[in-house]
């Protein structure tokens, strides 16, 4: 079966430490995602989403506090609308929606964290892997040379 | 990366036991991790936590020189900081390492070993990538404010601020309430011990408000929380409790005078307070407080604001006298008002979201009937300052009283044969009977108001000659010249003014208006012309108007009656002329529809075209408005009209352009009702005092007179109970001036005083003042604000009982004799509404009882989880109610949970006692009986699982032990401090096992069952836990922060300043000389959304470095 690559960049306050509850509670969830560490979700920079595809992830999960509950007051507003840039963007480069995700995930919901890994590694099994077409710089002369 | 020199990682995959080690392959991982770029050694230990596990990096770094350190295990939010410190012993910067977290997110989550495997090498190799880009860092660490804030005033606050105030540290406890005890203060006794809950609860109580060390705040929140750990900075609200907390005694006799009855919060709403209260006799602070939501709205609205549910609340107890007295504070004409008053304060009472308004004039009628006898109060000091009022209405009235109280030498000035202006000459007798007006002028003339009779000012005075001999002259002259038809035949014999043909009958003249009479208009006038035509001969009468009965200004109930007499209403007609020859035979009118609103909000009546019809007629009155007769002043000094022939005033202290010359009442304002003019003649003398003594008129008079009310009250519950109508003479005997309504008896007017639901609480009586020794209460006390600045908070807020009507089935508040566990400590209580008597709602003592344990807890449908204290707390109830009533008692129980020290051995002993214990989850209580055997009583269904079958057992009293549960408002406390709740409400510690005291946010510590149930033992274990960590945190003096702030490189920014409204902290500020931004390192909390933001990448963060971040991207990727 494929097994897609999922990097995961949550923040340190709500959605990592949820992820640690449901690793204390046992619950059994889709390995394909990798957590990353941030101290909150507005530290994600677009940049990082967009290397991991590029380094060969086929999905991004993005996590932070519900809105309003932020450990740094806002930070998680900065990075849903860096998401909403990053969604439009990625729609020009040809990477469906569904490879990125953000979602909202406190510390007491563990089982919210397995629903969305499992969500998502099915969605993207669906999706199949991701395929960067070549840059156009470098197919160019591949057309010149037929 | 020359600068991090020659990179030599160590890796280190810890066993955990089996908790890593049976999902991943250890071995696999070590294999792996070796052939990393830049992997120096990579070992496997059992347990990396423990000492070798932790000398094998230290022994690494010294031996082989390790430089960066891996340690594969749990959580970093667990470990890193022991790792971090083994570096340091190692002799290497704590910051040259990273935590891969193959436990949590790994070996516990992943099914497949082989998975789990990859999923550990691929975070492995995420880490020695980033590992490769660490830098050494050094902590910064700041001082620890010494104060420490306990949030809630329960057991575990308590507990906590003594032992912290016991080591000499300053602590603030906010408490919500009036008083701190929290729930312990309501229990009898305790498990399992049975020692009385006040006598082990109370000494510390006492010990809290007494101890030098604790700043107590009771009746106070917590506003906001700014900065953090070891440097707070909270925002406390004081509530304002109206009751000088410094003078107030605690001696109680003011409780013995407030009239207002509240369901007591403390018990339970089994007993009743007073709206001055403490909530029990030991409450500490020893202090008073008034429930006051604020001006009741009757009051709110009404111009003079008289405190009507003051006077209500105490008709109710039958205390006329005192309502009387509290009537006459603010009206001096109070007998009058009760019959003619517009009573706005009715349109607003709330009472009108039940069923119908309280009949508030009514009331006020019924004391001042039965009392009849009052005097109003003499001045306590003579003036000699003169001062005329002209006009004797109920503007001048009121004017001449107020200014006679503040001693000055009043006199009015009346054109008339008699005084009251309109009151006399407007409203018919029998409304309003003559002998009132008498009664209440007579009163007014004996504090020593002159009044001159038939002194029309303007002929028989002139107002120069006025203001000459006076000091002050307040012109109070009413709207009395009647507005004209202007339509054909207004001269016509027949045609009345409706003022001119009420002011002529109520002067005494026998005048017929004829047999049918039209009367023409829909305000008040137009009604009590009709009534009075009635009364003088007529026969038939309408009332023609021009709207529909919508839009009528008349008072509805005097319409009603009206209706009830015999009078006809025709709407939606404009008159347009009047027939006949020399003398009125009819009048034509045009049918009219409601157009749009016009200025006055009411819809404008349009005229249907060719809809014109006659009504036949003998006689007319037109009642269409009155506006004021400035004419009649003759010289008027030049005093400015309005282009409505109107005074013009300074609104807000009446004063006409002539200094000293005021002016109030219809003519200033055009016609109105009573209350309004009366309103202005207090206004003006308010400014005439102010203006004879030389202060400022204007200051502080922006709200005077009538506002919305400020609040609304929850009604849901309130049985609906009708007005009692107040009694009136039949309808036969209506053709005379004999007064219409008689007026309530005494039991009638108590009865409808009852339906008053004092919704504001305390009814501005100040009956309370008059007795109290002290001169505690303020009743103008505000709201504080209050700023402390704190190194650490311990929450302590505890818990809310489940409420028991979410399981409809078991009864509660719609069976009588179902009690929660809360209400049967109340009625344990010797000091509780029943003074320790076990009894039922009809006072007798119960034979039999069943208790029903997990109300509300380990149930699917509510909270899944053991509220822990439920099976004790219900035993001990089995044990007091078999001492105290000899009842059988029976426990229904799903599992017995005894689990702490002596908990075993008090359940052997309700065994023993003979208490019945029966397996098995209650289904329902009810009342249906299916034999006589059950007859009156409640019968509780359960299946007995350890008979195998279903029970009925019959009792008298049912009582349900509820769960407990987080607060209501956990949500927002928890936002307050940033720390986090668990999936059931309660407050989140930081590890449910190893930091169960601890949050997420350093320096908040928790106690009690705000983290989840506790029973007094436990929370008291807890408390002390929170304030030793506080005092570690005060004992240490200094916490080390995490330094990942973050920093801009100054070669690299190109001044943008975007990071400079970002962030959420404010310690970005631009440096405009050197055109860069700079992050102060001491606000940074090391969020990283500058860095994310910035264009050109100069703004950094330490320990999470774009290239870290990249890196450990790139690594998890690898695999």
């Amino acid at each position: 079966m494929y097994e897609p690559k999922i990097v995961a960049i949550f923040c340190n306050w709500c959605t990592y430490t949820a992820a640690d509850l449901a690793g204390t509670a046992r619950m059994e969830y889709a390995p394909n995602a990798r957590i990353i560490r941030v101290m909150c979700s507005g530290r994600i920079d677009p940049q990082f989403v967009l290397n991991a595809f590029q380094k060969g992830a086929d999905g991004v999960l993005l996590g932070g506090c519900h809105p309003g509950d932020c450990h740094y007051q806002e930070g998680n507003y900065k990075a849903l609308r860096r998401y909403h840039l990053l969604q439009r963007l990625l729609e020009q480069m040809g990477i469906e929606k569904e490879r990125l995700r953000i979602e909202w995930i406190s510390a007491s919901e563990g089982d919210k964290v397995k629903k969305v890994i499992d969500e998502m590694t099915e969605e993207i099994r669906r999706l199949g892997p991701l395929e960067i077409a070549e840059t156009p710089a470098e197919q160019k002369p591949a057309v010149a040379a037929s | 990366m020359g600068t991090n020199g020659d990179v030599k990682i160590g890796v280190y995959v810890c066993h955990c036991g089996t908790n890593i080690a049976a999902k991943v392959n250890i071995k696999e991982v070590v294999e792996f991790a070796q052939t990393l770029p830049h992997v120096t050694i990579a070992r496997e230990y059992k347990f990396m936590c423990s000492d070798p596990g932790q000398e094998l990096i230290r022994q690494d770094i010294r031996e082989l020189g390790i430089n960066r350190v891996i340690v594969a295990s749990c959580s970093p939010l667990m470990h890193e900081a022991t790792f971090r410190r083994v570096l340091e012993e190692g002799g290497s910067n704590p910051f040259f390492f990273h935590m891969a977290n193959i436990r949590e997110h790994d070996s516990w989550v992943t099914s497949s070993s082989r998975q789990a495997t990859r999923k550990a090498q691929a975070l492995i190799a995420a880490a020695a990538k980033r590992v490769f880009f660490h830098e050494a860092l050094q902590k910064n660490s700041v001082p620890v404010n010494s104060n420490v804030m306990i949030v809630g005033g329960g057991i575990s606050g308590i507990q906590a601020a003594l032992t912290i105030a016991n080591a000499g540290k300053k602590v603030y406890l906010v408490e919500r309430e009036p008083s701190i005890g929290g729930h312990m203060a309501k229990f009898d006794k305790t498990f399992p011990t049975l020692d009385c809950a006040s006598c082990i609860l109370t000494p510390k109580m006492t010990q809290v408000a007494s101890h030098p060390n604790i700043e107590l705040l009771t009746y106070s929140e917590v506003e906001s929380v700014e900065g953090y750990v070891g440097n707070f900075k909270i925002q406390i609200r004081k509530k304002a409790r109206f009751v000088d907390e410094n003078l107030c005694t605690g001696c109680g006799e003011c409780t013995e005078v407030c009239p207002i009855d509240i369901p007591s919060e403390f018990d339970e709403g089994l007993g009743m307070r007073k709206a001055i209260y403490r909530p029990f006799p030991q409450s500490v602070p020893n202090t008073y407080t008034i429930s006051r939501r604020g001006l009741p709205p009757c009051q709110a609205t009404c111009s003079l604001h008289q405190k009507a549910q003051a006077y209500i609340q105490l008709i109710a107890k039958g205390e006329f006298e005192k309502a009387l007295q509290i009537i006459l504070r603010d009206n001096p004409l109070p007998s009058i008002c009760g019959r003619v008053c517009s009573h706005p304060c009715m349109s607003v009472c709330s009472r009108n979201k039940v069923d119908q308004a309280v009949n508030i004039p009514g009331l006020k009628r019924f004391v001042t009937d039965r009392l009849s006898d009052y005097e109003l109060p003499k001045p306590e000091r003579e003036r000699k300052e003169k001062i005329a009022v002209v006009g004797s209405g109920p503007s001048g009235l009121m004017c001449a009283y107020e200014l006679r109280q503040r001693g000055y030498k009043v006199t009015i000035f009346e054109a008339a044969s008699q005084p009251g202006g309109m009151l006399t000459q407007g409203i018919p007798a029998f409304r309003l009977p003559r002998g009132i007006i008498t009664d209440e002028i007579e009163r007014l003339e004996r504090t020593g108001i002159d009044i001159k009779l038939n002194t029309h000012v303007g002929i028989d005075i002139s107002l120069k000659d006025l203001k000459k001999k006076h000091d002050a002259v307040y012109i109070a002259i009413g709207a009395g010249v009647e507005r004209k038809l202007n339509i054909p035949g207004e001269n016509l014999r027949g045609i009345w003014g409706g003022i001119d043909f009420l002011r002529r009958i109520n002067l005494g003249m026998h005048i017929t208006p004829g047999k049918r009479v039209l009367v023409i208009g829909g305000g008040n006038s137009a009604i009590d012309a009709a009534r009075t035509a009635l009364r003088s001969g007529a026969e038939e009468v309408t009332i023609v108007y021009r709207r529909s009965r919508n839009e009528m200004p008349a008072d509805q109930l005097e319409v009603e009656e009206a209706e009830k007499e015999g009078i006809r209403f025709y709407f939606m007609a404009s008159p347009l002329r009047f027939l006949g020859n020399g003398r009125v035979t009819g009048m034509e009118f045009i049918r009219t529809r409601l157009g749009h609103p016009d200025e006055s909000g009411r819809r404008r009546p349009v005229p249907i075209p060719n809809s014109e019809f006659t009504l036949p007629c003998d006689g007319v009155i037109v009642t269409i408005g009155q506006k004021p007769d400035v004419e009649s002043l003759r010289d008027r000094l030049g005093l400015a009209l309005t282009k409505f022939n109107t005074f013009v005033t300074d609104p807000l202290t009446l004063e006409t352009n002539i200094p000293g010359v005021f002016a109030g009442g219809d003519c200033v304002t055009g016609p109105d009702v009573v209350v309004n003019a009366m309103f202005a003649g207090k206004k003006a003398a308010i400014s005439i005092d102010r203006y004879l003594n030389r202060q400022d008129m204007r200051e502080g008079r922006e709200l005077e007179g009538p506002f919305e009310p400020t609040f609304e009250i929850d009604t849901e519950g309130v049985p609906v109970k009708w007005r009692i109508e107040m009694p009136s003479i039949e309808i036969e005997r209506r053709r005379t001036f004999e007064e219409v309504h008689t007026g309530y008896t005494p039991e009638m007017a108590m009865e409808e005083a009852a339906r008053c639901l004092a919704c504001a609480g305390c009814c501005d009586c100040q009956l309370c003042s008059t007795v109290c020794e002290a001169k505690a209460i303020d009743y103008n006390q505000k709201d504080t604000t209050l700023e402390v600045d704190v190194g650490s908070i311990i929450i302590a807020t505890g818990f809310k009982t489940f409420d028991p009507k979410r399981i409809p089935s078991y009864g509660y508040q719609i069976l009588p004799n179902v009690f929660t566990s809360l209400e049967i400590e109340r009625l344990i209580n010797s000091a509780g509404p029943t003074g320790g008597e076990i009894i039922l709602k009809n006072g007798e003592k119960p034979k039999s009882v069943g208790i029903i344990h997990c109300v509300g807890s380990r149930d699917i449908h509510h909270n899944r989880y053991c509220s822990r204290v439920c099976c004790m707390y219900s035993l001990k109830f089995a044990h007091l109610i078999r001492e105290r009533t000899h009842a059988e008692v029976y426990n229904f129980y799903i599992d017995m949970r005894a689990f702490g020290k002596g908990y075993e051995e008090f359940y052997d002993r309700i065994l023993e006692e003979g208490a019945h214990l029966v397996r098995g989850r209650v289904a329902e209580v009810t009342d249906v009986a299916l034999d006589s055997s059950e007859e009156g009583k409640l019968i509780i269904r359960v299946e007995d699982t350890l008979i195998g079958m279903v029970r009925r057992i019959p009792v008298d009293m049912v009582i349900l032990s509820v769960g407990l549960e987080a607060r209501p408002d956990a949500e927002e406390v928890r936002r307050l401090f940033n720390i986090s709740c668990s999936v059931e409400g309660f407050f989140l510690e930081r590890h449910p096992k190893l930091a169960p005291v601890s949050t997420f946010t350093d320096g908040v510590f928790l106690a009690g069952a705000c983290q989840g149930p506790k029973d007094i033992p436990d929370s008291v274990a807890q408390a002390g836990a929170a304030a030793a960590e506080a005092l570690a945190l005060i004992d240490k003096g200094v916490v080390e922060l995490e330094p990942n702030t973050a920093w801009i490189e100054e070669e690299e920014c190109s001044g943008c300043q975007t990071c400079v409204a970002l962030c959420p902290f404010t310690a970005i500020s631009y440096d405009a000389e050197k055109h860069v931004s700079v992050v102060n390192e001491v606000l940074c909390k090391g969020c990283g959304t500058c860095v994310s933001a910035c264009p050109s990448g100069a703004a950094k963060q330490h320990l999470f470095l774009d290239e870290e971040i990249l890196a450990e991207i790139e690594g998890v990727l690898t695999i």
